[in-house]
């Protein structure tokens, strides 16, 4: 086998032409591969991140609380004691921070917007200074009583400043309209559509608004070390809070307000719980990341039937010219399969080769891009949620990628392989060309 | 001093055997049953002009091609009743090759062509190999050569790394086709010089076609050959090979 990995390499030197067409051929899909995984990864990663700072956690432990069969709030009451059996069924969570869940219209002296109001604890949230870039204000000073943290959009359509006092007017829990007024501490840089309907405000005040005690918020937000443990996690939590007696909804993959007009039309009162992952939480933002990775799904398909179409001309003609030299091995005792795999492994040591050096290539092209800070455009920031692009080095996924296309570039190597090891000693020997 | 052990059963045996080939709806036939027996340790050329069936005989022998009647035994194993794998493996024990055109590996050293086909036998160790392909080479004159490519080597050298690859195997047969036509003819005389003192070392049966009345005169039996068929068969005395060598 030695030998003939030795002849294949020699083989592939020899023709040094062929092989550095075909090799960078390969090195050049195996580069644009890495580089687009590594911007999916950062856009997957940069959208985990912004998404779970802003408005979920990896798993959120929410849930409706219904007055009437048709008046429904995003409310979870007593939720100490919800988080008791959350410690107790993941004793490794990480993190969980109590988040105040709303819905309400916020009129200025110039203009209104309807918006989901997040109730945080800024105090206990120091993640969310990382995704948050305060533009005007300071971030701290939500911490004071009737104060809101918009964003910068919201603020132009809202047309007020720092300091200005705007009104959030909102259903209570129990249906009735309530009122508040608040001041304007801080405005944030856009984050995409995050920033086109949240704002945020101290739990306290809305507590306070939407009149639900100090042992009720809006969903408890976990965040875990493992975030691939997500699946398993999830049904543990369902199970637990079944088994301690709670009525747990179905599990349905969308944003918590996609889900207000169903529950309101379901025949039920009190407390029902709604474990959702984050990644439900913002299903309606997942085709970014989808239209990106089927774009470089699509894009490395027909490259990888180019190159192997590539491979497999080249390999006909290489065939070609050592068919004398396939006779007489043959002729001294060589057996089909080995002349096979002597092929075959040519395929395969020029995609190892080409692919690692693509492989290099590609993250060194990400990593620059990286460090060069690449602003994101305002219109793909809606959907990014980003204001720079971020690549991410996913080792796993490069392993994979390089995999499949040295993979398939082998398998393609197999068609003219088996045609050389069928030839007839004879045949070969006599072959003139 | 002839070397031939004639009272041997045949390492050889042709027996009826005829080939056809078919081009288009043309059936040309390239042997017409041929009946030939070859003893052990015998140095035999194969003579007649082109297209007389020489190499086609080879084949057969060489078990690289198979006859269209009849039976073709080498070394007592009757060809017709061997599977692919199997006369590979027949090929690769009992067999050696030396060809016109060298069809020497490019890409392998001198060192690596020779010791190739014992890779692929898998029987000897790194060391003993390694012992084996330098004797043979130091036999061939080639010791000091090991390391060059096939390119670096002149035609007379090639023919000669090709010798040593096919004995390196210690086969019973060699089989050699037109080993002399890509060579000038001291050189011509040099490679059948050195093949013979093989055949005498090694006691190994060669069988060499050749046109040239020059290298036949070595042989200690000439099958001539003429439109597929046997015309002549003729053992020859030491005395009479030395005297057509000399003249």
């Amino acid at each position: 086998m030695l030998q003939l990995f030795l002849i294949a390499l020699r083989n592939l030197a020899q023709h040094s032409k062929r092989t550095l067409l075909l090799g960078g051929a390969i090195a050049g899909v195996t580069a644009l591969l890495v580089f687009l995984q590594c911007l999916s990864s950062g856009i997957h990663e940069t959208m985990l991140e912004s998404a779970t700072t802003l408005s979920t956690g990896h798993i959120n432990v929410a849930g409706f609380y219904k007055v009437t069969a048709g008046q429904s709030a995003p409310v979870v009451t007593q939720y100490r004691k919800l988080e008791e059996v959350v410690r107790r069924t993941l004793p490794d969570v990480e993190f969980i921070a109590p988040r105040g869940r709303g819905w309400g219209k916020l009129i200025s002296d110039k203009g209104s917007l309807q918006a989901a109001t997040g109730g945080i604890d800024i105090a206990q949230e120091p993640g969310f200074r990382r995704v948050v870039r305060v533009a005007q204000g300071n971030l701290d000073d939500l911490a004071q009583p009737n104060t809101i943290l918009i964003f910068k959009e919201q603020a132009k359509k809202l047309e007020v400043n720092i300091g200005d006092v705007i009104v959030l007017s909102t259903q209570t829990a129990r249906g009735t309209n309530n009122t508040i007024d608040l001041r304007v501490v801080a405005i944030a840089e856009d984050v995409g559509f995050m920033s086109m309907w949240n704002v945020y405000m101290p739990i306290e005040s809305l507590r306070r608004l939407t009149q639900i005690n100090d042992e009720s918020t809006g969903a408890l937000h976990l965040y875990i070390k493992d975030i691939n443990q997500i699946p398993r996690d999830m049904d543990l939590l369902r199970e637990a809070f079944i088994a301690a007696g709670y009525k747990v909804m179905d599990r349905e993959a969308k944003a918590f307000w996609m889900k207000f007009e169903s529950v309101n039309r379901e025949d039920w009162t009190g407390q029902k719980l709604d474990l959702t992952t984050w990644e439900e939480e913002m299903s309606f933002l997942k085709w970014t990341v989808a239209a990106i990775d089927g774009l470089m799904y699509i894009l490395i398909v027909v490259l990888l039937i180019i190159i192997a179409i590539g491979i497999m001309n080249s390999l006909w003609i290489a065939i070609r010219e050592r068919t004398r030299e396939i006779g007489t091995l043959r002729a001294i005792g060589m057996q089909r399969r080995r002349v096979l795999a002597m092929f075959v492994i040519e395929a395969f040591t020029l995609s190892v080769l080409a692919t690692f050096v693509g492989a290099l290539i590609g993250a060194a092209l990400a990593g620059l891009l990286n460090a060069a800070q690449i602003p994101v455009p305002t219109g793909a920031r809606m959907f990014l949620l980003a204001h720079t692009l971020k690549f991410t080095l996913d080792l796993h996924g490069i392993f994979n990628g390089m995999a499949v296309i040295t993979g398939c570039t082998t398998l393609i190597a197999i068609i003219p392989s088996i045609h050389a090891a069928r030839l007839k000693p004879v045949t070969a020997m006599q072959h003139i060309g | 001093m002839p070397n031939a052990d004639t009272s041997a059963s045949p390492i050889v045996s042709i027996v009826n055997v005829s080939k056809e080939y078919t081009l288009g709806e043309t059936v040309v036939p390239a042997l017409r049953d041929i009946n030939l027996s070859v003893a052990p340790s015998e140095f035999i050329s194969i003579a007649g002009p082109s297209g007389s069936g020489k190499t086609t005989l080879l084949n057969l022998i060489g078990c690289v091609d198979t006859a269209t009647t009849g039976q073709v035994i080498i070394a007592g194993q009757d060809t017709r009743n061997l599977s692919e794998r199997q006369l590979t493996e027949l090929r690769l024990h009992t067999i050696g090759f030396i060809f016109q055109s060298f069809n020497l590996v490019p890409v392998l050293s001198v060192f690596e062509n020779v010791e190739f086909p014992l890779l692929l036998q898998r029987k000897l160790g790194s060391a003993e190999r390694k012992q084996r392909v330098m004797d043979l080479l130091t036999k061939v004159g080639l010791a000091d050569r090991a390391k060059h490519r096939p390119s670096e080597l002149s035609g007379g050298q090639r023919q000669r790394v090709a010798i040593a690859r096919a004995l390196v195997t210690r086969p019973k047969i060699v089989l050699a086709d037109e080993p002399t036509a890509n060579l000038d003819s001291k050189t011509g005389e040099n490679i059948i010089d050195l093949m013979k003192e093989m055949n005498q070392i090694e006691k190994t049966t060669f069988i060499f076609s050749t046109h040239d009345a020059k290298v036949m005169a070595h042989a200690n039996s000439i099958i001539r050959m003429a439109d597929g068929k046997i015309v002549e068969d003729a053992k020859r005395s030491t005395k009479s090979r030395d005297q057509e060598i000399r003249a």
